[in-house]
């Protein structure tokens, strides 16, 4: 998987669970701010992303300084990296 | 002829409507402050309910006399009450459309309803000390960890709890994205969920018009859903979604009811 499409997976799977526009997903996009989630959303936002990408992140303190989409975006990509 | 006195008739309605009904809301909610103290103190001697139970009971009162000021304008209609029993303590969730929609609620049968609500209308000096009374959830400001702290001493002491699940008025009058924090508090204590649908107040008073506007208002209660039937990680989103398309495809049906 390229980060194009870890990219794109992960607007999906957010934009499917939280029902938010995909043209919305950019990545300047603040998640409370512009995107509307708020700290129960960011809890399933981990759980929703374990899931699509068979990881698990919860336990990550990189998790708390995410406020971005992009953040998520660099998140993801550095995790799987790692894993590979 | 014919098509003209239907809009004459309307448009006279309409100035009527505006001219009597803020004066009138005003002297009622006046006449409530001034008479609350006294009811308060006869309702706790002789129904030995707690403060909040009563506070609520008069909201609901106050309500119905919102009810009773607006039907010469405003239809009020109610459907799934007579075969849906809306057993208590649940968590009511209800699609949101005006600033209004609260004072609806008065066409609930039951009175013992904590609303959880944002932050702007504790700012209302004439409603906040009640509000506080009644222990209204302020959602902004105690979030979602005090409001589970919160709602599960509502729920524990048999009083439902009542959300607008998308967060803030429509615009369009279309149903929004759901935020789960009701839907969460449902899986964690159990207590069932009891989605409401209305339809009506976004043509009495929709956000940024503050002129009301004759209205048809129905308010559809539907079936109870057990959050015990939705388990796993992802519970409160599975039952969020099922309760969402449930209201949704009900407040479609509503629309298109009220065309015929």
């Amino acid at each position: 998987m390229n980060d194009q499409e870890i990219i794109d997976l992960i607007n999906t799977t957010l934009a499917n669970e939280f029902e938010l526009n995909i043209d919305d997903m950019v990545p300047g996009a603040v998640l409370k701010d512009d995107l509307g989630l708020d700290s129960l959303d960011r809890v399933d936002m981990v759980i929703v992303l374990e899931k699509a990408f068979s990881f698990k992140i919860r336990e990550e303190e990189a998790i708390r300084e995410i406020h971005t989409l992009g953040d998520i975006h660099n998140f993801v990509i550095h995790k799987k990296q790692e894993m590979e | 002829m014919s098509t003209i006195c239907p809009k004459v008739i309307y448009l006279a309605a309409t100035v009527v409507m505006n001219i009597v009904a803020y004066p009138a809301i005003i002297v009622w909610t006046v006449l409530g402050i001034i008479i609350f103290p006294f009811g308060f103190v006869l309702c706790k001697a002789f129904t030995g309910w707690e403060g909040d139970r009563i506070m609520r009971h008069f909201v609901w009162i106050y309500g119905r006399g919102w009810l009773f000021l607006m039907a010469p304008f405003v239809r009020f209609k109610r459907e799934g009450f007579r075969d849906r029993k809306i057993s208590a303590p649940c968590i009511m969730v209800i699609n949101h459309l005006s600033f209004f929609d609260t004072y609806c609620m008065a066409l609930l049968p039951v009175s013992n309803i904590a609303f959880t609500i944002r932050s702007w209308p504790f700012k209302m000096p004439w409603y906040a000390p009640f509000m506080r009374l009644a222990n209204y959830l302020d959602l902004e400001t105690i979030g979602w960890d005090g409001a589970f702290k919160a709602g599960n001493r509502v729920l524990s002491k048999g009083g439902s709890l009542l959300f607008f699940p998308e967060g803030h008025r429509s615009k369009d009058g279309q149903i929004q994205r759901f935020y789960s924090g009701p839907f969460k508090l449902a899986v964690e204590t159990g207590v069932p969920i009891q989605p409401l649908c209305i339809t009506g107040t976004e043509v009495l008073l929709p956000p940024n018009r503050w002129w009301f506007l004759p209205a048809t208002i129905c308010l559809r209660a539907l079936h109870q859903v057990s959050p015990k039937e939705f388990t796993g990680e992802t519970a409160h989103g599975d039952l969020r979604k099922h309760v969402k398309n449930l209201m949704t495809e009900n407040l479609q049906e509503m629309r298109e009811n009220l065309k015929k």
